[in-house]
């Protein structure tokens, strides 16, 4: 099942070493990018059908396509690097394992849109990403893959590594422009979007390190051979990390579109220890989660995901077995995101607190029947009333949580201070 | 109003101004909707998410107002039950860490969170969990006081520090519900408009040193005046209130919208300048050193006036064009100069180039106009022959580092009719207490040659007589300033086509105004 596309370095030593990745291809598209029209590298990108790795899923080159034509401004290029969502590991691999092909894709990129400045975006906690990282752009200043004529090249292209305090939000493609500029990480209101008003008030285009990554591949073998991979809608391949109660938990390159359990059961060996599955959270923490006989029928692709009434997110598959206590589950999910929020606009600031304190009471064996109906309506009542995304990324999964698994909620009730979970598994 | 648009609101179809945010071109049309970060002078921010409207076919369907510019054919709807949720919603957010201290907090009775959870919620509290605590009382220097509880963080205080006065003395510091407005560790604000952040507060959170606990704001009167405080004429609420058994006393100026004169705020030397207006007032009428009745007083003034035979009058670069008029009048009649000296009045390197003028009174162009000269050669001439001399009212405390002026003024008869004591000095043989600005009404004309009218807001229990009328029962022939006004007309020609009762409420700009330019 596994694919090696984006994966293809991973397991060779010193990958990122440049003179490593260049014998095994790096910066081998770029002789045929500066020969082709920069529309025509959008034209294919678009036409691979490549969507925003980031976890909305949004096609690349139609995302391109926003920015304004004749403008007299400088185009930006912020590669979205902050990888904070929980239960998602999969950037960090390209960042390590393979960073020339991640740079080769900003030079494909910037040629296709026009940008001169490219602009990565790391998360603070990748120290050691960030030093593998830095030195593989360095050495691509140093070899001329960079800087004033990329592969000698009339085409100057500058790239600066910003590295991130620490915040999820700074994830938020305007959140994370805010972080760039030296301000507080709070997401804009939009519109305006960024491809039109962004970094530095320029048109901007960000784009999250997988997208990026998988440029190389997309001009080098050309559009139909990406879409050789996956489904129609949802093309190409996917990293995949997936974590949790599986027996053998990792990061696995696979085309979209594949049944859930067949991977998990062939790629990742089946639910740990012989136990039963309680559900699977398909994509990242903020994404709804799958009961066992929703796990059973959906495939690894953005329209399965969304006939399932969830996302298919960032490809951080979590698998949860019967011992997870999806109250301590809601908590914890709670407690992170009300902890990340920027704490800008009233509903999330006040909301997320109010939910945590509430679930806390179920925890404390306070919890009431209408706290139930409460928590449900405060996820309606926050979602879609903010600046950004956050709290949905908060609510939803919640009242996924509280619809699928209400009967353990209420057996918190019913039972006081004892640990349901616990009473269950003696 | 320009280019307009026809949207519906509710069904109803609306023409707008083209340009504005739904907020202001809804406002215009009479419609309110609920907002707390938004500010005309600040922006939209978008971070209260208060204003929501529902956009009929819109995408996404509900959108801040203050980021949705009025257009052509839009249909907002904001009283579907969906919209009336949101706010219901909005305003449970903005309450479960909300002391709800209102019987304590200075803001109850104008506070837009109490208005609007009268008018779009009275929902119970469903909120049964502890209270997020944060700090309260903090001094924020300039007479900013700072309750982060009550604060709804909207940023108004916040963005008023950056982009207004561009001092950036406040932030919000810490994320999600930790959040809070604060000042850097041992810098506090430290601007001269700093007052403006308790107006722009629209809950308690930031409240006045000077107001706090003095007077709950249903009882306060709320009277349109403008500043005296320096050349500017900003724009002020006059706040103030009877007690009862009391006096009429002003409890705070608060700034007025005038987008022709001081757009939406005032400094705080001028917002402070109330406290001259109860303290510090002359309020007897002296005679001789002996405290007199107000009439006998007059009755000495006009006897001196009589028996003089060069009389100097001083006016004042404060007074109404009005009473410069009828003290030209009176000086006519009895023969005596005119001096409108008042260099004292004029503080160089006190000014900015935002609102405060280094000119320290209200109407010199008044005097301009009226060819009223100000020089002191001029005034040491006219004092050097003047055997009285009667103070209409000009500072003279301003001046008192000029000692030739002191000394020659010590040895006429000198009469001070006065507002205040500082004007009145030990040498006067009669004072005579008069109103302040604050208790007449009149015109006066901004360094910037706007004519702006202003009326009396406060009613004394013994109402002290203005200059007019000080006028009138030393002789003269002008009863009203009104009355007076063809007179006024005649004489200065950039008021000619200007009639007192059509000046509109924002001032008028003199157009062509330049050298004086008395024609009578």
């Amino acid at each position: 099942m596994e694919v090696k596309i984006l994966s293809a370095k991973f397991d060779i030593e010193d990958s990122h070493r440049l003179e490593v990745a260049k014998k095994h291809g790096a910066y081998g598209t770029l002789e045929k990018l500066f020969a082709m029209d920069p529309a025509d590298v959008i034209e294919e990108v678009k036409n691979s059908g490549l969507r925003g790795r980031g976890g909305a899923g949004f096609p690349a080159g139609v995302k391109w396509g926003f920015l304004p034509k004749d403008l007299d401004k400088p185009i930006y290029l912020a590669v979205n690097s902050d990888e904070s969502e929980p239960a998602t590991f999969k950037d960090r691999y390209i960042l390590v394992r393979d960073p020339h092909m991640m740079i080769e894709g900003i030079i494909i990129c910037c040629y296709a849109i026009g940008s001169h400045d490219s602009y990565i975006y790391i998360r603070g906690e990748y120290t050691s990403q960030l030093k593998i990282l830095q030195e593989a752009i360095d050495e691509a200043y140093e070899a001329g893959y960079l800087g004033e004529q990329v592969a000698g090249h009339d085409f100057r292209l500058d790239v600066t590594v910003h590295r991130g305090a620490g915040a999820y939000v700074c994830g938020e493609e305007t959140a994370l422009l805010e972080s760039i500029e030296g301000k507080k990480g709070q997401p804009r209101s939009k519109p305006p979007f960024p491809a039109v008003v962004g970094l530095y008030d320029c048109p901007t285009i960000i784009n999250n390190v997988q997208s990026i990554a998988s440029l190389p591949f997309i001009i080098e073998k050309g559009a139909e051979a990406y879409r050789a991979y996956g489904t129609e809608k949802s093309a190409g391949t996917h990293l995949f990390g997936i974590s949790g109660h599986v027996e053998k938990p990792g990061m696995y390159e696979l085309p979209l579109g594949l049944p859930l359990m067949e991977v998990l059961n062939e790629v990742a060996g089946g639910v740990w220890k012989g136990r039963q599955l309680k559900g699977v959270i398909p994509g990242g923490s903020s994404t709804p989660v799958l009961t066992p006989e929703e796990a059973h029928t959906v495939t690894l692709d953005y329209e399965s995901m969304a006939e399932h009434k969830t996302m298919f997110g960032s490809g951080g598959i979590v698998v949860l077995d019967e011992t997870v206590d999806i109250v301590k589950l809601v908590e914890n999910l709670i407690a992170f995101y009300h902890h990340e929020s920027c704490g800008q606009c009233t509903p999330c600031r006040e909301g997320l607190g109010w939910m945590l304190k509430i679930i806390r009471k179920f925890i404390a064996g306070d919890g009431r029947e209408d706290d139930i109906e409460l928590l449900l309506e405060l996820c309606d009542n926050i979602e879609m009333k903010t600046v950004c995304v956050l709290s949905a990324a908060c609510t939803m999964p919640v009242r996924s949580y509280l619809e699928k698994f209400r009967h353990e909620f209420e057996s918190y009730i019913n039972s006081s201070n004892s640990d349901p979970v616990q009473s269950q598994a003696e | 109003m320009g280019e307009t648009v026809k949207l519906f609101v509710n069904s109803q179809e609306v023409e707008v101004a083209a340009g504005k945010n739904l907020i202001d071109a809804l406002a215009v049309a009479g419609i309110q909707i609920p907002h707390f970060c938004y500010h005309p002078a600040l922006g939209a921010d978008g971070n209260c998410r208060m204003c929501l409207v529902e956009i009929e076919e819109g995408r996404p369907p509900v959108v801040p107002a203050c980021k949705t510019p009025a257009m052509e054919g839009m249909k907002v709807v904001l009283d579907s039950a969906m919209i009336k949720k949101v706010q219901q919603d909005m305003l449970e957010f903005e309450l479960i860490n909300h002391p709800v201290d209102c019987p304590v907090c200075d803001q109850a009775g104008e506070c837009d969170l109490q208005d609007y959870y009268m008018a779009y919620s009275l929902e119970e509290s469903r909120m049964d969990v502890p209270q997020v605590n944060k700090k309260k009382k903090l001094d924020f220097g300039c007479g900013v006081v700072h309750d982060q509880e009550r604060c709804v963080l909207c940023g108004r205080c916040v963005r008023f520090t950056r982009q207004i006065t561009e001092t950036g003395e406040l932030g919000i510091v810490n994320r999600t519900d930790a959040a809070r407005v604060d000042i850097f560790p041992g810098k506090p604000l430290d601007n001269r408009y700093a007052l403006n952040i308790v107006d722009l507060c629209p809950v308690g959170a930031m409240t006045s040193s000077d107001f706090r606990f003095k007077q709950r704001a249903w009882f306060l009167t709320r009277d349109k005046g403008v500043c005296h405080g320096c050349a500017k004429g900003c724009n002020m609420y006059i706040d103030h209130h009877r007690e009862k058994y009391g006096d009429d006393i002003i409890y705070r100026y608060r700034a007025r919208t005038n987008l022709q004169v001081n757009g939406y705020f005032i400094c705080d030397e001028g917002r402070m300048s109330y406290h001259l207006q109860n303290n510090d007032r002359q309020t007897e009428t002296i005679v001789g050193g002996a405290s007199v009745s107000f009439d006998d007083g007059i009755k000495a003034v006009v006897e001196k006036l009589n028996q003089a035979k060069k009389p100097l009058m001083i006016v004042s670069p404060n007074s109404t064009v009005g009473q410069m008029w009828a003290v030209l009048r009176i000086a006519t009649l009895y023969g005596g100069d005119v001096s409108g000296y008042s260099d004292g009045y004029i503080i160089e390197g006190s000014g900015d180039d935002y609102l405060i003028h280094e000119d320290k009174s209200a109407n010199r162009r008044g005097l301009e106009l009226l060819a009223i000269k100000q020089d002191r050669a001029h005034l040491l001439e006219t004092l050097g022959n003047a055997d009285l001399v009667l103070n209409f009212d000009n500072d003279f405390h301003f001046s008192a580092h000029d000692i030739e002026v002191a000394k020659l003024l010590s040895e006429k008869d000198y009469v001070a009719i006065c507002s205040h004591r500082l004007t009145a000095f030990e040498t006067a043989s009669v004072v005579i207490p008069i109103a302040s600005y604050s208790e007449y009404d009149g015109v006066i004309i901004n360094h910037d040659d706007v004519i702006q009218r202003f009326s009396r807001a406060v009613h004394k229990n013994n109402p002290p007589k203005d200059i007019v009328e000080i006028t009138r029962l030393l002789g003269g022939a002008i009863t009203d300033w009104k009355r007076a006004w063809p007179g006024i007309r005649q004489t200065i020609s950039l008021l000619r086509e200007v009639e007192p009762d059509q000046i509109p409420e924002e001032g008028m700009k003199l157009m062509n105004s330049g050298e004086p330019d008395v024609t009578a």
